[in-house]
């Protein structure tokens, strides 16, 4: 945009007053920048681009991973095949679960929290903050080893629940239960990150709107409805929207170290079932067909949400 | 791209907090003694139930083999053993190494070709700009799992396979560090580059002499996110290297299948797994927070 703008306008200016300062920093129409660029996008084109077109690619195609065996063209096959199989309608619909159970851990508690909490203040609010965080730290391995501890049959919860007569069920076995484990556990990782970007978030607004609220009348419920959730938005659509895109790959290290999406799928989402197919099944075409779909349905989903951000920024200009 | 960053100044470091509190009170009614008090019980509430996790998993290693499965809140006697175990069954002194050394190389590498790339971005209008920027942004929206057979395929090719090699080439580049150091790049003072332009230096020296320098938190930052991250990444390591030693997520990982319900050893070595991450977080705690709140990712 500078390029066309500056190459005709200041012409004419230029007669008039001393050449303006070109808004760039270096001068352009050289190979510099490219040359700058380069090293990231060499990267990024043949570990992310070209993968992704090879995907859609093999995602017509029949081949079992080995790189001696043929690759067979079947057209849509892949596709309408992946769609009917009832382990994907599983994935989805526990995926949607995950969602809505992380969109608790990552949006919902950490509002309240930091409604309720705000009038702590200063050296106490910083330890609490550092301590809540530290989950999110802590590795895959060393997460699900400890909360199979604690879910263990002779482990804590079980030593506690007992203390009350009742009998601990063996939750990463059961179905009904299993799912639930799993998100215990990535939601205790969540949570904290979420309650850090939410404290920002409502540090970030400006005390001035309640006040001016305050004086004019407005209740404490009024300004939490008109003004600070308003104000709070873009944080809010920021926190729903990673939820959604990355809640299936937060999972995919605890569901593969503790149920391998078992009981029987009962823990399993969208992309364990992706490596599942490729890697466990060597359907390379049904795990592209199917990751294709969900490259395109997550996609739209952020457009969605992009187009949801950019209404919303207009608050706090 | 707006959604990326996190508008806010993060408010971890307290500063911001204390400067803001007297007036933030005004807006919701004065501070009272009854808010204070239910702030302190949901703050406490909370943070038992994340730290205590972590604290068991570290009583649990600390307890003396013969009290395995006491369930008593201090680990008493406290003994060393299931470390020993652990070391003398596992080489885990040289998975941390290996693991510590692998992080470090990658936080460097995302580190220096985030630097180059948003430099390019940040300081020049060129030809194309926007689509080039366009696919770094977009990037994001590729997950790694639907691109995994192509780069498993590659890796393969390379001859890669089942090497530390094989995890460390693929994510020498994040596109993501990108996208945050060209924020801090555009927000760079314009006048000690154009001071600099009129000595005469190249752009090459302004980066590494006026520009870097200048920037070291928010390096430091990136810096000490891409090493966590790259800690802590599980999926492709346990698909390029599914069995042996060198990493610690794969080799805990077999350890904690091959043990099984030997609590103590299975903590110890998660345990050990963990201490790198924590440290930096211990001595460098404003700097993590900061860097993955801004940042919203892992």
């Amino acid at each position: 945009m500078f390029v066309t703008v500056s190459a005709s306008a200041p012409v004419a200016a230029e007669a008039v007053e001393p050449a303006p300062r070109p808004r760039r920093r270096f001068r352009p129409a050289s190979l510099v920048p490219y040359l700058y660029v380069l090293p990231g996008l060499a990267f990024l084109v043949v570990w992310t681009y070209s993968p992704l077109v090879q995907t859609i690619g093999l995602s017509f195609v029949d081949w079992n991973l080995l790189p001696t065996s043929p690759k067979t063209f079947v057209g849509m096959d892949n596709y309408v095949n992946v769609v009917q199989l009832p382990e994907l309608h599983t994935a989805i619909l526990n995926t949607i679960v995950y969602i809505l159970a992380f969109l608790v851990f990552s949006l919902v508690l950490p509002i309240l929290i930091g409604l309720l909490a705000r009038q702590v203040k200063g050296r106490a609010r910083t330890i609490y903050q550092a301590l809540i965080f530290v989950p999110f730290l802590i590795t895959p391995v060393a997460t699900s080893a400890v909360w199979r501890w604690l879910f263990a049959d002779q482990g804590f919860f079980a030593a506690v629940m007992a203390h009350f007569g009742v009998a601990m069920p063996n939750v990463f076995r059961d179905p009904d239960l299993a799912i639930w484990g799993i998100i215990v556990i990535v939601g205790w990782q969540m949570l904290g990150f979420g309650v850090l970007v939410v404290a920002a978030g409502f540090a970030g607004i400006s005390p001035e709107y309640g006040q001016a609220a305050s004086l004019d009348g407005a209740g404490g419920r009024t300004i939490l409805r008109r003004i600070t959730l308003p104000l709070l938005s873009p944080t809010i659509v920021f926190l729903a929207l990673m939820t959604i895109l990355l809640s299936a790959q937060w999972t995919y290290p605890v569901i593969d170290l503790l149920t391998q999406g078992g009981p029987t799928n009962a823990t399993t989402n969208i992309y364990y079932l992706l490596y599942q197919f490729g890697f466990q099944n060597f359907a390379a075409g049904t795990s592209s067909a199917a990751g294709v779909v969900f490259f395109i349905g997550f996609g739209l989903i952020a457009l969605l949400f992009i187009e949801l951000q950019d209404r919303l920024s207009f608050y706090d200009n | 791209m707006a959604f990326v960053i996190v508008s806010a100044p993060a408010s971890v470091a307290g500063a911001a907090n204390r400067v803001q509190s007297a007036k933030e009170d005004l807006a919701v009614g004065s501070r009272t003694r009854l808010g204070v008090v239910v702030g302190h019980v949901l703050l406490v509430v909370l943070t038992v139930f994340s730290v205590f996790p972590v604290y068991w998993l570290f009583a649990t290693a600390l307890r003396d083999p013969a009290h395995a499965l006491d369930q008593t809140l201090l680990p008493w006697p406290l003994s060393l053993e299931n470390f020993a175990y652990v070391w003398n069954t596992i080489p885990i002194g040289s998975m941390l190494l290996n693991t510590f050394a692998m992080s470090l190389i990658l936080a460097v590498a995302q580190l220096f070709i985030a630097v180059l790339a948003a430099y390019g971005f940040a300081m020049w209008d060129f030809r194309g700009k926007k689509a080039l920027m366009f696919l770094f942004v977009g990037s994001w929206l590729v997950p790694f799992q639907v691109t995994m057979i192509p780069n498993y395929v590659l890796v393969s090719q390379l001859g890669l396979l089942g090497t530390v090699g094989g995890v460390v080439v693929p994510q020498l580049a994040g596109a993501f560090a990108v996208l945050l150091m060209v924020q801090h790049m555009k927000a760079f003072p314009r006048e000690l580059i154009e001071a600099a332009q009129l000595d005469g230096r190249s752009s090459w020296a302004i980066l590494w002499t006026v520009v870097a320098p200048n920037m070291r938190p928010a390096l430091a930052a990136l810096g000490i996110m891409a090493f966590i991250s790259a800690w802590n990444e599980y999926l492709w390591p346990a698909l390029v290297m599914p069995t042996g030693d060198a990493l610690v997520q794969v080799g805990v990982r077999s350890f904690l299948t091959a043990e099984g319900n030997n609590w103590g050893a299975v903590m110890a070595a998660a345990g050990l797994a963990c201490v790198p991450v924590l440290l930096i977080y211990v001595f460098l705690q404003r700097y993590v927070v900061d860097a993955f709140v801004r940042s919203g990712l892992k």
